[in-house]
């Protein structure tokens, strides 16, 4: 009986040294890593629940979109060409998706509308090529990285006529959680 | 004048329709912010990999060949102040923030070592997150609470990506 209770008190033991471990790390791998090789720039939705990334098909740098809830990779109308894609961004709920892609000699940025099946492509001079960009969480703004002359800088564009926003859950908007998913 | 022609002749109104079509799809709304371009452009020597939050820029700057990371609150149009992330024996390389801009995630390269960190803006702390497996980060993107990181790991030669929850 003394044996049992001792052995108890070791597992225990275990049990909760384990436990403090997992709290003082404070690190928790939510997916392993993803079955397909070479994959670049990721872009977490602001829900945290939909990433953009960048892998190679056939040699070619492609976007593309997953649910991180069920690992389920989501169809784009606008993005299935036009490579190399490069810097993918996502807007809160991953209604848009912005990208800076190839469309003849000309780098170009795309805002693809996964709601209305719409692609917007933003007015960048030719002498500029656009090099990394980032979506604000509601899609309103965008900042571009440019480079011009052989130096780089960081140009932000107001979106807002043309882009409806995309709000966190909960919010007053209701037509940019449809048919998201 | 100029306007009854277009009225009266079919072809001029078609022609008419479709130039504000086109000028529709190639995005003639999509404004360059000028007065904020030129706050950003005129603080250093470049600007690169910009993050943007609600209403927060975070980008690298260059200063006389080196990079530091950079806030600024696009609603006050000023510089945020970084307490205890940019340090003289670092360099960034990837920067992330949430969408309150409380939490900065950074990769950056100090010494020999590629590192990714946690910086929390009202404590001004680092935390240093550890890879299992090792690995060598490059690129960071946060969620909007910060909570959630997606992170561009090289291990083997091979790049990958990993989804890590921030506990707290």
């Amino acid at each position: 009986m003394n044996l049992l209770i001792s052995n108890l008190k070791k597992v225990v033991y275990v049990l909760g040294c384990l436990g403090l471990c997992s709290c003082i790390s404070r690190v928790d791998r939510l997916e392993g890593q993803f079955a397909v090789s070479n994959q670049q720039d990721p872009s977490l939705s602001g829900s945290g629940e939909k990433l953009a990334l960048i892998v190679d098909i056939n040699g070619r740098p492609s976007v593309q979109l997953r649910d991180l809830r069920n690992g389920e990779i989501l169809p784009l109308r606008h993005l299935s060409r036009n490579q190399p894609h490069s810097s993918p961004s996502l807007s809160w709920n991953g209604r848009y998706l912005a990208v800076i892609a190839q469309r003849g000699n000309q780098r170009v940025v795309i805002v693809e509308d996964r709601l209305t099946g719409r692609s917007h492509q933003l007015p960048i001079p030719r002498e500029r090529i656009p090099v990394r960009l980032s979506l604000a969480p509601n899609g309103s703004q965008l900042a571009v990285q440019i480079a011009e002359k052989g130096k780089w800088r960081v140009q932000l564009f107001d979106l807002s006529s043309k882009i409806e926003p995309d709000q966190p859950f909960g919010s007053s908007l209701s037509t940019s959680l449809k048919g998201i998913n | 004048m100029k306007l009854n022609i277009l009225f009266v002749n079919p072809s001029g109104f078609f022609l008419f329709a479709l130039l504000i079509g086109l000028s529709g799809c190639l995005g003639g709304d999509m404004r360059p912010m000028n007065e904020l371009n030129d706050l950003i452009s005129g603080s250093s020597n470049g600007f690169r990999e910009p993050i943007l939050g609600n209403q927060w820029l975070v980008a690298l700057a260059n200063y006389q060949g080196k990079d530091r990371i950079e806030m600024i609150d696009l609603r006050k149009r000023t510089k945020v102040p970084l307490p205890g992330l940019n340090r003289a024996d670092s360099q960034p390389i990837s920067v992330s923030v949430s969408a309150n801009g409380e939490r900065l995630a950074v990769v950056r390269q100090r010494a020999d070592r590629t590192e990714l960190l946690i910086y929390r803006r009202k404590l001004g702390t680092l935390q240093t997150l550890e890879l299992n497996p090792k690995g060598v980060p490059r690129r960071v993107s946060l969620d909007s609470s910060g909570r959630v990181l997606a992170v561009q790991i090289s291990r083997g030669g091979k790049w990958n990506i990993q989804v890590i929850r921030l506990q707290g």
